[in-house]
C-alpha cells in the first residue's frame, strides 16, 4: 500500500516536536495576556516532566495519570511561586522566575537517589508504544491499515499530540473571549484602572500564572513521554529563553503568534542543518532585533486584520472581525 | 446618607495632601469637591476607593466601614470612578472597556466561560446589551467597536462614565470629566450627568468649570491645600469670601493674566 512510503518518522517525530513547543508557547503566552512575563516555565516543565516520568517509572502508574499529575504538580508549584511573585512587576519578575527554574534544574542534579542527577532518567514509557501495546493485545496489527509498526507508533505520537494542541489552542481561545480573558487583558494594560473597575486582580494574576505553570508542566510530561529521556539539562535556562523566543519571535498578543513562532523556531534548525550549531547565536539575534524593530512579534492584531482582509473579502463589514480579532 | 467621610488625613512623605477633611453626601444629590490645583481632590478620590489607604479617619459608605477594604470589593459595593488621567484600557473598544465595568456584576469562572454554559452564554448577552445600552446613554452608539486608544479626547471621557456606569454604581465619582471638552461637549456632559441622577445614582464630581459646578450641583465642598475650606450650596459657596480669595478669585487673575 501507499501509506507505508508517506509516512516518515523521521517528520512526524520533528512534527511533534513542533506541536510539544507550541505547547510551551502557549504557556508563556497565557501568563502574559495578564501582563506577566514569567521565565520560570521551564522549571515548571521540568517538574511536569520528572513527576510523571517518576511516577511512570516506578508506580506503575498509566501515563495519562503521570501526564496529569505532572500538570498538577507543576500547576501546584506554579501557586507556591505565583503568590509572592504578585509584587513584582515586568524585568523583576522575569528574573525571580528565571530564578526559580534554574533552583529547580540544580535541584534534579543534585537530588540523585532519585532523580539520578545529571545522567537523567531513561527508560520512560513512551506514549506511542504504549498505545501500540495495548492495541496488540487487543489484536490489532498496524499491517491492516499498510503501516510498519515503528510507523505506526509516530504516527500515534503525532495525533495525540496534534489533539491535544487542538484541545488547548480551543481552551485559550474560548477562555480570550469571556470575561477570564477581559478581566487578564484589563491587567495587562492598567492594573490600578482593572482593580478599581472591579476585577480581583491579585486572583486574576495567580490564575494566570498557574495556568502558564500547569500548561508547561504538561507539556513537560508529554516531553519526558515522547522522548522516554529527560535530564535536568533538558530544563536549563536554554530552555527558558527558547520559551520566550518563541512567543518573542511569532507575536506575544496574540495565539497564533506564539504558534508560529514555535513552529517556524523548530522547523527552522531542521530545515537548514547548519543553523544548528548556531542555534542560540540566532536566538540572540532575533531576540535583539525583535526588541528593535518589532516588540510585539512578527504577528499582532494589525496582521491578522490584514490576512482576514485577503480571505473574506466580501462578509468583513459585520463582527465577524471583532470576534476573531485576538486569535 | 451615602457616603460619610469622617476625619481623613493623608501624608505622602512630608506633603500632607489631606488634613482632617470630614463631610457627607445624601443619597441622591450631585456633590461638587472643588479646590486649586494639588489641593487634594484626587487623593480624596483615592482615599475613597482605597487605591490608597488613608493615613487616619474614616470612610463610611450606606452604612458600612469600608476603610481598608480591597478596590475592587469597594466597587463590588456600589462605588465607581473615572480617572483624571483618563485610564481606559486602550487596545480593547469601547465596547470591551464597558464590558469589563461589568465584571463585578458578573461571576463566569473558567470552566463556564470555556465550556460557553448557558448560563456564561446569557450573562455574556447581557453585559453586552447594558454595554451597548450605556454607550448610547454617554452617546457613544457610533464608536462601539473603536479602539479606546483611537477615540477623541471627548469621547475617552465619556467612554470612561460608561465603563463605571456598567458596574452599577449608587455611587459615582468623577475626576474633571469636563476637562479638555469644548462648550458643546460640556453642554452633554451636563444633560448626561442629569440623567445619571435621574437613575438614582449619587453624584461625587471633581470640577475646574464653574459655570458647570454651580449649575450641576446641590452641594459643593471647597478643599485648599488639603483641609475643608468651606461647604455649601453653590450660592453658599459663591459668596464665600474665604473661597473666593483662595480659589474663586484666584481663577480670574488667571484670566487677565
Ligand atoms: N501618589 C502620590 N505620591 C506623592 N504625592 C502625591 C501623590 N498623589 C498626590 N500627591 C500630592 O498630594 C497633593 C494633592 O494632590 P491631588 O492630586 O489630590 O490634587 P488635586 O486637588 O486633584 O489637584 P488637581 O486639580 O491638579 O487635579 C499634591 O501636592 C500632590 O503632589
Ligand atoms: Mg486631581
Amino acid at each position: 500500500m501507499m501509506l507505508v512510503e508517506i509516512v516518515n518518522p523521521y517528520y512526524l517525530q520533528v512534527g511533534s516536536f513542533i506541536l510539544i513547543n507550541i505547547i510551551l508557547g502557549l504557556s508563556i503566552y497565557v501568563t502574559l495576556s495578564s501582563g506577566q512575563l514569567s521565565l520560570g516555565n521551564a522549571g515548571f516543565m521540568g517538574i511536569g516532566a520528572y513527576t510523571s516520568a517518576l511516577l511512570t517509572l516506578n508506580f506503575d502508574v498509566p501515563i495519562i495519570v503521570g501526564v496529569i499529575a505532572g500538570a498538577v504538580v507543576a500547576g501546584l508549584f506554579g501557586i507556591l511561586v505565583g503568590i509572592p511573585s504578585l509584587r513584582l512587576q515586568g524585568v523583576y519578575l522575569a528574573i525571580a522566575t528565571l530564578g526559580f527554574g534554574e533552583v529547580i534544574r540544580v535541584f534534579f542534579v543534585n537530588w540523585e537517589s532519585v532523580t539520578k542527577g545529571a545522567v537523567g532518567i531513561s527508560g520512560i514509557p513512551h506514549i506511542g508504544r504504549e498505545i501500540f501495546m495495548v492495541l496488540k493485545d487487543a489484536g490489532f496489527d498496524p499491517a491492516i491499515i499498510g503501516l510498519k509498526n515503528n510507523q505506526f507508533v509516530f504516527l500515534t505520537v503525532f495525533f495525540v499530540l496534534l489533539l491535544i494542541n487542538i484541545l488547548l489552542v480551543w481552551f485559550i481561545f474560548r477562555q480570550q473571549n469571556s470575561r477570564i480573558g477581559r478581566a487578564f487583558a484589563a491587567i495587562k494594560m492598567d492594573e490600578k484602572a482593572a482593580e478599581s473597575m472591579g476585577i480581583n486582580i491579585t486572583y486574576y494574576k495567580v490564575l494566570a500564572f498557574v495556568q502558564g505553570a500547569l500548561i508547561s508542566g504538561f507539556a513537560g510530561a508529554l516531553f519526558a513521554h515522547v522522548m522516554s529521556y529527560i535530564s535536568p539539562a533538558d530544563f536549563s535556562y536554554h530552555r527558558a529563553v527558547e520559551i520566550l523566543i518563541f512567543a518573542v519571535f511569532g507575536g506575544s498578543e496574540v495565539i497564533v503568534g506564539a504558534i508560529f513562532g514555535a513552529t517556524f523556531l523548530t522547523l527552522m534548525p531542521e530545515m537548514l542543518r547548519f543553523i544548528s550549531e548556531y542555534r542560540y547565536m540566532i536566538y540572540g539575534l532575533i531576540l535583539l532585533l525583535m526588541m528593535a524593530f518589532r516588540p510585539q512579534g512578527l504577528i499582532d492584531v494589525q496582521v491578522l486584520h490584514w490576512f482576514q482582509k485577503l480571505r473574506l473579502p466580501k462578509r468583513r463589514a459585520e463582527h465577524g472581525s471583532k470576534n476573531q480579532k485576538h486569535l | 446618607m451615602v457616603l460619610k467621610i469622617k476625619s481623613i488625613s493623608k501624608n505622602f512623605g512630608g506633603i500632607s495632601a489631606l488634613t482632617d477633611v470630614s463631610f457627607s453626601i445624601e443619597e441622591g444629590e450631585i456633590f461638587g469637591l472643588i479646590g486649586p490645583n494639588g489641593a487634594g481632590k484626587t487623593t480624596m478620590f483615592n482615599m475613597i476607593t482605597n487605591l490608597f489607604p488613608p493615613s487616619s479617619g474614616e470612610i463610611t459608605f450606606a452604612g458600612e466601614i469600608i476603610t481598608g477594604i480591597k478596590p475592587h470589593l469597594i466597587t463590588e459595593k456600589g462605588i465607581c470612578r473615572t480617572f483624571q488621567n483618563i485610564r481606559l484600557f486602550p487596545q480593547m473598544s469601547a465596547l470591551e472597556n464597558v464590558m469589563v465595568g461589568g465584571h463585578s456584576r458578573s461571576k463566569s469562572g473558567v470552566f463556564s466561560s470555556v465550556i460557553r454554559t448557558k448560563a456564561q452564554r446569557n450573562e455574556e448577552a447581557r453585559l453586552r446589551g447594558s454595554a451597548i445600552e450605556l454607550l448610547e446613554l454617554v452617546g457613544l452608539s457610533d464608536g462601539i467597536g473603536t479602539e479606546a486608544e483611537n477615540l477623541s479626547y471627548g469621547q475617552q471621557r465619556r467612554l470612561e462614565i460608561a465603563r463605571a456606569l456598567a458596574s452599577k454604581p449608587k455611587l459615582l465619582l468623577l475626576d474633571e470629566p469636563a476637562a479638555g471638552m469644548n462648550e458643546t461637549e460640556t453642554d452633554d456632559l451636563f444633560d448626561l450627568i442629569k440623567k445619571v441622577q435621574a437613575r438614582g445614582i449619587t453624584v461625587l464630581i471633581i470640577e475646574h468649570d464653574m459655570p458647570l459646578v454651580m449649575k450641576l450641583c446641590d452641594r459643593i465642598l471647597v478643599l485648599n491645600f488639603g483641609k475643608k475650606l468651606a461647604e455649601g450650596t453653590p450660592k453658599d459657596i459663591q459668596n464665600n469670601k474665604a473661597v473666593i480669595e483662595a480659589y474663586l478669585g484666584s481663577e480670574e487673575d488667571e484670566q487677565s493674566a
